[in-house]
C-alpha cells in the first residue's frame, strides 16, 4: 500500500518504539509522520533511526496531549492498575514505579499543552502524591529544564497534587446530578455510554455520546439535578413533538421545500431527543429498583450532619432491608464507619458482622483496610467539619437553616480545599512547597491532581466556582474516573494484593 | 497546541547510522540481486496481481535504498472516482460564486432588459446541477463493485463526500429560494410591468394582435391582456422553480441516506480507530493463514521439482551426446 501516506500518533512507550522497529525494518507504506504524544528520549530516536533503513520517515514531532480532556476543566489518565498508590513502596516497587512514571508523564504533558512551569505542593500524608511531586519537580526543573522554560508570569500556576484517600466519602456516595449519575449508574468511559447490557434498547442507542462539546443540551444540563433535568427533557419533548406535527402537514411546494431544508435538523434533534430520554428511563429503573432514594437520603445524613445513635438505627434498618442491594449495604456501612470510627466500636462491630452475614459475596475485612488506609488518623483535611470550631459552627448554622434539596446537599472536600486556595490560606503544614519553591501571592491557575482518581462530583464543582468568576482558574485531574464500583474494586485489589504480600513476607 | 519538531536531531542520526551502514549494506545488496530476479519472476506469476496492492518485495534492501524511496505502488482504481468528485465539488463551489454575483446584479434594478444575465444564471445553474449529478453518478459507482476488503475504507470515503455534496445542494437550494423570494418582492412591487424573467416577451405582443376584433371596449380589452400576460409569466416562472426544485429535491433524497447522523457514535474519529485496531488484528491472523497456505501449496513444490528436473534432462542430454 505504497501510495499511501501512514500518520501515527503514539505514547513514545517502549513497547509502541518495538512496534514502530519492526514496522520501519519492512515498510507497508510509502510515507510515514511520526507524532508522540509525550517526550521522547534521545535513546528512543536513536532506535528509530536506526531500524529506518528504507528512510520512509518524513516527520518526527512531539505532539503534547498524553491525557484524555474529559471537559474543559477535567483530564484524566486511564491508568488502569490505579489501586497501587493505596500500597506501601514494599509491596511491588515496579508497578508502583510504573504508575507513578505514568502520573508524571500525564502532568508533564499537561504542562506543556498550557506552556507554563508550575510550583509544586503535595500533601504531606500520602506517600505517592510527595513520590511524584518531587518527580515532577525533576523533571521540569532539573531533566528538561530547557524544554519547560516558558515565559514567566509574574505569578506562576500552583500544581497541588492531593491523594484520594483524603476523601474517600465522594466517590462512595451516590450522585444525583446528570452527568455524575450516569457515570454512577451505567458508566461513562470516554465521553461514550454503554448501553448495552440493559435489554430493549434499539440498536442506534446502545453506544451514545455524552459530551458537552457536542451536544447543546447536555450543556445546559450536565450539572442540573435529576428533577429539573425531567422537567427539562419534557420540555424538549414536547418541542420535538411540535416540530413533528407541523412536519407532518405539508399541502403546498413551499411547505416542502421547508421540510427539506429542515430535516438534517429534525433528525438531529430527534436522535439527542431519543438519547436523552433512554438515558434518564434506564435510570429511573435503576433508582426504582434498587431504592436509591431510601439508601441516598441516608447517605446524606451521613456524609453531612450528626446525630451517630439515629444514623445507626437507620443503616440497621437499611442492612435489614431485603430490596437494597449487596453494593449499596457495603457503601453504608463503610460510610458509617469512616465517620462514626471511633465514637461506638461495639456498634460498629454489630454492623460488620450484619453486612457479612447478609452479603455473601463481601470480602471480609474490606472495611477495615478501609479504615486503614483513609482512616481519620490518615486524613489531613477536615472531611466531614468536626475539627475545626469554625467548621462546627457553620455545620449547625446549615442544619439549622435547612438544605434545599437533601439529596446534593454533600460539598466534596475539594470544594474546601479550593476556597482555602482562593482565600490564601492553605497551609504549609498539611500542604508543603517542593524543594525550595515558594509563591508570593495567590497564583491564577490552579491545577489540582488527586492521586486515585476524580470523581464527576468533584468536577462539577470545579466548573461551578470556574463560573464565579474569582480571578482563580481550577483544573481538575485524576490518574481514573471514578465511580463507586471502581473505588471499591481498587479497594478490593489492594487489599488482594497487601494479603498475598503479607503473607509471604 | 504545543508541539516540537524534532525531525532535524532524527535526521541526524539516520545520516550518522546510514554512512556507518553504507558499506556493509553494498555486499549484502550484491548477495541477493543474483537471486532476487528468479523469486520475483516466480512469485510474479503465480500470485494474482491485483491493482490494489504493490508487488510484492519480501527482502532486498539494494532494490530501495538506492533510490532513497520505494516505489509507489499504484492506488485502488476507487480512487480515480473519489478524485473526480472532489475536483467537481470544488469545481460547483467555484460557479456558485459566480451565480451569487449574476443574482445580485440582475435583482439591482437597471433599466435595460436584464436577458443577458437571465441567461447567465441560467446555464450557471444548469452547469451546478449537472455537476452535482455527475459526482451523485460517480459516487453509486464507488458502492458498487470490487473486493471486499477495503469495503469499509470505501464506505467512510463515500460518505464524506456524499455530506460534501450535501452541503453544496443546500447552499444552493437556499440562495436559490432566497433570491426567488426577492424576485418575487420586486415582481410585486412593480405591477403590470414587463421586467426580468420575462422571456417570452414577444409572445404576449402577438396575442394582443390577434384580440383586437373582439367585441370589448378598449380598455378592458388592455387590462384583460395585461392581466393574461403576467399569469401567463408568472406560471411560467413557477414551473422553472417547481422542476428546479424537485431536481434538488431528488439528488438530497438519495445522499440523504448515505450520510451520516450527527454526534452519533459512528461519527467519532476514536470509534472508527478502535474498529480499526480489532479487524487489522483479525486481517492479521487471515493474512498469516494464507501465507501458511500458500507456502504449504502444492503449486510451489510442483515447479520445483520441475525445474530441477528440467535441469537433469539437460545434464542427461548433454551426457548422451557426449558419450555417443
Amino acid at each position: 500500500m505504497s501510495h499511501l501516506k501512514a500518520i501515527y500518533f503514539l505514547r513514545p512507550t517502549s513497547e509502541n518504539i518495538q512496534h514502530l522497529r519492526r514496522q520501519l525494518a519492512s515498510p507497508r507504506f510509502g510515507e510515514y509522520h511520526l507524532f508522540f504524544s509525550n517526550i521522547l528520549k534521545d535513546t528512543q530516536i536513536h532506535i528509530l533511526a536506526d531500524s529506518d533503513e528504507h528512510e520512509v520517515v518524513q516527520q518526527v514531532q512531539e505532539f503534547y496531549a498524553d491525557f484524555v480532556a474529559v471537559d474543559p476543566y477535567h483530564f484524566t489518565l486511564n491508568i488502569p492498575s490505579n489501586h497501587m498508590y493505596m500500597l506501601p513502596a514494599v509491596v511491588d516497587p515496579p508497578r508502583l514505579q510504573q504508575f507513578c512514571d505514568r502520573v508524571v508523564d500525564g502532568i508533564s504533558a499537561l504542562f506543556l499543552a498550557l506552556k507554563r512551569r508550575p510550583v509544586i505542593r503535595y500533601q504531606r500524608t500520602s506517600d505517592a502524591a510527595k513520590r511524584i511531586a518531587h518527580e515532577v519537580s525533576k523533571l521540569m526543573y532539573q531533566q528538561e529544564s530547557g524544554l519547560f522554560d516558558f515565559r514567566r508570569t509574574e505569578v506562576s500556576p500552583l500544581l497541588l497534587i492531593v491523594d484520594r484517600r483524603d476523601d474517600p466519602v465522594t466517590p462512595l456516595l451516590n450522585q444525583w446530578t446528570y452527568q455524575a449519575m450516569v457515570h454512577e449508574l451505567i458508566g461513562i468511559q470516554d465521553n461514550k455510554v454503554d448501553l448495552q447490557s440493559f435489554g430493549k434498547i434499539p440498536k442506534d442507542q446502545q453506544e451514545v455520546v455524552l459530551s458537552a462539546e457536542q451536544d447543546a443540551f447536555f450543556k445546559a444540563n450536565m450539572y442540573e439535578n435529576f428533577g429539573d433535568i425531567g422537567i427539562n427533557i419534557k420540555s424538549m419533548v414536547d418541542e420535538f413533538q411540535q416540530l413533528a406535527k407541523s412536519n407532518q402537514n405539508i399541502q403546498t411546494i413551499e411547505d416542502m421545500a421547508k421540510f427539506v431544508d429542515n430535516y438534517p435538523e429534525y433528525r438531529k434533534m430527534h436522535g439527542n431527543v431519543s438519547k436523552h430520554v433512554t438515558l434518564v428511563t434506564e435510570m429511573s429503573k435503576i433508582v426504582e429498583e434498587r431504592k436509591l432514594m431510601l439508601v441516598s437520603e441516608t447517605e446524606q445524613e451521613l456524609a453531612c450532619n450528626g446525630g451517630q445513635v439515629a444514623a445507626f438505627e437507620a443503616v440497621t434498618n437499611l442492612l435489614n432491608n431485603e430490596n437494597v442491594s449487596d453494593i449499596d449495604r457495603l457503601r453504608l456501612v463503610m460510610l458509617y464507619a469512616l465517620r462514626y470510627e471511633k465514637e461506638s466500636p461495639v456498634q460498629l462491630m454489630q454492623l460488620f458482622n450484619k453486612l457479612a452475614s447478609r452479603s455473601p459475596k463481601y470480602k471480609p475485612g474490606l472495611v477495615q483496610f478501609l479504615l486503614k488506609q483513609a482512616g481519620v488518623d490518615k486524613r489531613t483535611g477536615d472531611l466531614f467539619g468536626n475539627r475545626d470550631l469554625l467548621n462546627i459552627a457553620r455545620n449547625m448554622a446549615r442544619g439549622l437553616k435547612g438544605v434545599e434539596n437533601v439529596y446534593t446537599q454533600h460539598q466534596p472536600l475539594l470544594f474546601q480545599t479550593m476556597e482555602s486556595i482562593i482565600k490564601g490560606r492553605l497551609r504549609d503544614v498539611d500542604y508543603p512547597f517542593v524543594g525550595n519553591h515558594f509563591q508570593q501571592g495567590r497564583p491564577q491557575e490552579v491545577i489540582i491532581f488527586v492521586v486515585g482518581g476524580t470523581t464527576y462530583e468533584e468536577s462539577r464543582s470545579v466548573a461551578l466556582q470556574n463560573a464565579t468568576n474569582s480571578g482563580i482558574r481550577f483544573i481538575l485531574g485524576g490518574s481514573v474516573l471514578l465511580n463507586s464500583r471502581r473505588f471499591i474494586k481498587d479497594l478490593e485489589e489492594a487489599q488482594r494484593i497487601a494479603r498475598s504480600s503479607s503473607s509471604v513476607i | 497546541m504545543a508541539t516540537r519538531n524534532r525531525t532535524p536531531v532524527y535526521r541526524k542520526y539516520r545520516d550518522a547510522l546510514k554512512t556507518v551502514r553504507a558499506p556493509s549494506s553494498s555486499s549484502a545488496g550484491s548477495r541477493s540481486s543474483a537471486g532476487s530476479p528468479v523469486i520475483e519472476m516466480v512469485g510474479s506469476s503465480i500470485l494474482k496481481q491485483s491493482r490494489s496492492y504493490a508487488p510484492l518485495r519480501t527482502d532486498d534492501p539494494a532494490y530501495s535504498s538506492g533510490k532513497g524511496a520505494p516505489t509507489a505502488g499504484l492506488p485502488p482504481g476507487w480512487v480515480d472516482f473519489s478524485e473526480e468528485i472532489a475536483a467537481n465539488v470544488q469545481r460547483a463551489w467555484a460557479k456558485m460564486v459566480e451565480l451569487s454575483k449574476a443574482r445580485a446584479k440582475a435583482l439591482m434594478p437597471s433599466f435595460a432588459d436584464g436577458k443577458e444575465d437571465q441567461l447567465l444564471i441560467e446555464t450557471l445553474t444548469q452547469e451546478i446541477t449537472d455537476l452535482i449529478r455527475r459526482s451523485e453518478k460517480n459516487l453509486k459507482r464507488l458502492s458498487s463493485p470490487g473486493p471486499a476488503e477495503d469495503s469499509n475504507l470505501r464506505k467512510n470515503v463515500q460518505r464524506s463526500l456524499a455530506t460534501d455534496l450535501q452541503g453544496l445542494s443546500v447552499e444552493l437550494r437556499k440562495k436559490q429560494s432566497a433570491y426567488l423570494k426577492r424576485l418575487k418582492q420586486l415582481k410585486e412591487g412593480q405591477d403590470g410591468i414587463d421586467f426580468e424573467m420575462n422571456l417570452n416577451g414577444s409572445r404576449s405582443t402577438m396575442d394582443d394582435d390577434d384580440l383586437d376584433d373582439m367585441g370589448f371596449s378598449e380598455h378592458q380589452m388592455a387590462k384583460v391582456k395585461k392581466s393574461e400576460a403576467i399569469t401567463v409569466e408568472r406560471e411560467r416562472e413557477i414551473q422553472q422553480v417547481v422542476k428546479s426544485v424537485n431536481e434538488l429535491a431528488e439528488i438530497m433524497k438519495d445522499l440523504s441516506f448515505l450520510v451520516i447522523d450527527q454526534g452519533t457514535i459512528i461519527d467519532r474519529i476514536d470509534y472508527n480507530i478502535q474498529n480499526v485496531a480489532s479487524t487489522v488484528e483479525k486481517g492479521l491472523k487471515q493474512l498469516q493463514k494464507a501465507e501458511r497456505s500458500q507456502r504449504q501449496g502444492g503449486m510451489v513444490t510442483c515447479v520445483t521439482v520441475l525445474v530441477i528436473m528440467c535441469f537433469v534432462m539437460l545434464i542427461l542430454l548433454i551426457l548422451k551426446e557426449i558419450f555417443l
